[in-house]
């Protein structure tokens, strides 16, 4: 029971983490507080629920087409901000709150009001020694979120590109005068930020459902986890999914469901009066991008 | 009038004809304007696709009459608005209905969050109110709101799905798992009262916050309590995921209910063969229609079909039973020769006796309907079958089939 419970939560912080990775990579980056996040994702979802369900493509195919619209869709979003004047921050969120409304009702148009669920095909692993059920769908989460993690963890510490966006990520002003193009620095995030929301939408049908107001919630777990994380901080992004996954869980288990956002807020509360720049940044202080 | 011009001045008789011409193309334009009805409804949000099939049941309702001539040879207009599946815009849109577009009645509403402080505005203003889809008993007792009406009833869910369970399942065990919201929570609360009078094990009740996308830890403590009969008072998507899980983590059940959610077509083809063999509520359906109004209902299916290109759904149903009550209302009035005030709409709709496909709609004292009913119905081989009551069953219940 507890083991089950376990892959449970884990799997469930798996899929908040993939919801909560390319927002934390363009806040990261550019200070873009992107409120159409959610409603982004929801995008990609049912993107891949027409391919799916509509053409037949087989649910593993669905991600390619899905990351590269997303991924086109992100570049433009960000020539969108770019026009955007100061208070960047404000404004920018005033934009991406007014482009959710706008997606919500666009989808609410195109794919109607009713609730979409992408099939969980294929059966479950039930291990003969271990009393415990691993669904497909769950070990596509737990896969994916470590991939996705790894994938980007590495690009940021390994490669030239992702030296340059750790640079802008730590001081914008700096990186530029080291040589670096903020611009398409930005620009990058905003794509990679793209691949990873493409990646999210169609585990978002498959594990929950798509409905045209349903971004609204993976915004607010991907702002939750990237607080916890701290700014930057990509492995914290896995370890904060975890972490909420299991505190919701286990909540959930032992004083009963009504009480597990309680628990998440009062654990965030506490979590930003004390590490308010994040849990994995330590008590260093460090001006943001 | 030749009479009143003698005597007058050349000037005075044009002025006299001036003022009689006035106002006689204004009695006119007043006979021909349409009577103005407001309707509110989550037209986007959370609650869209219910709220869309209850804007649609009454838009059918308000089409059908004005093709049939109007009311009183006036046309009518129904002036719709979309709380966006929240309260506090519920009220804002309301107030404006009344105040600004002054419209003679408000019909609507779905889930009692947004029903109950429209209800509060409509005595304030003394404008009458039919909701489409409300539940909750503070709504209609206590201090008496004589605007306030509903076509629906707590009671009409409760005793069928009660007896239901204690007369055909007969569980060892029950669980009830309901959404943080008036109505789900009341029906929760009056379900427990009646199992334990029936002396009937409950072995848990939960609540849960609705959009909550993971019931697994709830569906583990269901399977270690050994509970056979799960009701859960929540929502299609809510139903959606706990489908799902339930299979995932073969939790093993007699039987699923889901009084609200459940009875959709919409539903079944989403969740297709794992839909079979869960339990729903509704009040009415294609097939399963009040009797001596079989061929009513087919011309609205068919009419609606042509219409919307879909069959109406139970929530349509309850949608378009409003509006014809506001609108048999309003017939009365005109038919009397009064004006539609709040007044005389509150009383025409508290006399009310119509033979609806879904109800026989009478409003007792306090505005809830005197005989609303649902019925059971079970999910077996892809169709919707009612199984209870008996005398409406067109199928025996058969407990869920073993999970693989």
């Amino acid at each position: 029971m507890w083991l089950q419970l376990l892959v449970n939560a884990f799997s469930l912080g798996s899929f908040y983490a993939l919801i909560a990775l390319g927002f934390a990579l363009i806040f990261g980056v550019t200070h873009a507080f992107n409120l159409a996040h959610g409603e982004l994702i929801i995008l990609s979802g049912y993107l891949a629920y027409s391919l799916n369900v509509g053409l037949g493509v087989p649910f593993w195919g669905v991600f390619p087409p899905c990351m590269l619209v997303l991924m086109a869709l992100m570049a433009a979003l960000h020539g969108l901000l770019r026009l955007v004047k100061e208070p960047f921050e404000l404004n920018s969120l005033v934009l991406t709150f007014g482009l959710a409304l706008v997606l919500q009702n666009l989808m609410l148009w195109g794919f109607g009001a009713d609730y979409k669920l992408l099939a969980a095909g294929g059966s479950a692993f039930n291990p003969s020694w271990l009393p415990v059920t691993v669904t497909r769908t769950q070990l596509v989460l737990i896969v994916l979120s470590l991939v996705g993690t790894a994938a980007v963890y590495l690009l940021l510490t390994r490669t030239y590109l992702g030296k340059a966006l750790r640079a802008t990520i730590q001081q914008r002003e700096a990186a530029r005068l080291a040589g670096i193009q903020v611009q398409r620095m930005s620009l990058a995030a905003f794509g990679m930020g793209g691949l990873l929301i493409g990646l999210a939408g169609p585990l978002f049908g498959r594990n929950a459902y798509l409905h045209p107001a349903g971004g609204t919630e993976a915004t607010l777990i991907a702002i939750i986890i990237t607080i916890f994380a701290g700014v930057g901080k990509i492995r914290g992004i896995l370890i904060g999914g975890w972490l909420l996954g299991l505190v919701e869980s286990f909540t959930a288990w032992l004083v009963g469901g009504s009480w597990r956002e309680l628990v998440s807020a009062v654990i965030l509360i506490v979590l930003l009066l004390k590490w308010p720049q994040g849990v994995l940044t330590g008590n260093r202080t460090r001006t943001l991008p | 009038m030749a009479v009143a011009l003698r005597g007058l001045t050349p000037l005075k008789r044009i002025l006299w004809v001036l003022l009689w011409v006035a106002s006689a193309s204004g009695a006119v334009a007043a006979a021909a304007a349409p009577i103005r009805i407001g309707e509110i409804n989550p037209l986007t949000g959370r609650l869209a696709n219910h709220g869309i099939e209850i804007h649609e049941g009454i838009l059918y309702a308000v089409e059908e009459a004005n093709a049939a001539g109007g009311i009183g040879g006036r046309p009518l207009e129904l002036v719709s608005r979309d709380d966006q599946s929240l309260a506090e815009v519920a009220v804002n849109q309301a107030e404006d209905l009344i105040l600004r577009e002054h419209v003679v009645d408000l019909v609507g509403g779905y889930v009692d969050a947004m029903v109950g402080p429209i209800s509060q505005l409509a005595a304030r203003y003394r404008t009458p109110y039919v909701a489409s889809a409300s539940l909750q008993r503070a709504l209609t007792e206590g201090r008496p709101n004589p605007y306030f009406f509903r076509v629906s009833s707590l009671e009409g869910v409760t005793a069928p799905l009660s007896r239901f369970v204690l007369e055909v399942v007969q569980p060892g065990k029950v669980a009830i798992l309901h959404a943080a919201t008036p109505g789900a929570t009341e029906l929760s609360q009056e379900l427990r009262e009646r199992f334990d009078q029936a002396k009937l094990p409950l072995a848990m009740v939960e609540k849960f916050r609705p959009g909550t996308t993971d019931f697994s830890p709830f569906l583990l403590k269901v399977r270690e309590a050994g509970v056979d009969v799960l009701i859960v008072n929540g929502f299609l998507a809510d139903h959606l995921i706990l489908v799902r899980q339930l299979r995932e983590l073969r939790v093993p059940l007699k039987a699923y209910i889901g009084p609200w959610g459940v009875a959709y077509p919409s539903f079944t083809a989403e969740l297709g063969a794992a839909a079979d063999g869960l339990v729903g509520m509704c009040a009415w359906d294609p097939e399963i229609t009040l009797a001596g109004t079989e061929a009513e209902s087919q011309r609205l299916v068919e009419g609606f079909r042509r219409r919307f290109g879909k069959v109406p759904s139970t929530t349509s149903m309850h949608g378009y039973s409003s509006a014809r009550a506001l609108l048999a209302a309003l017939q009365q009035v005109a038919a009397s020769g009064r004006q539609p005030t709040g007044e005389a709409l509150s009383q025409a709709l508290r006399g009310l006796d119509l033979k609806l496909p879904m109800e026989r709609l009478q409003f007792d004292a306090a505005g809830d309907p005197l005989t609303y009913q649902q019925v059971m119905v079970q999910i077996q081989n892809g169709r919707m079958l009612a199984v209870y009551p008996r005398e409406r069953a067109a199928a025996e219940f058969k407990p869920m089939p073993p999970l693989d």
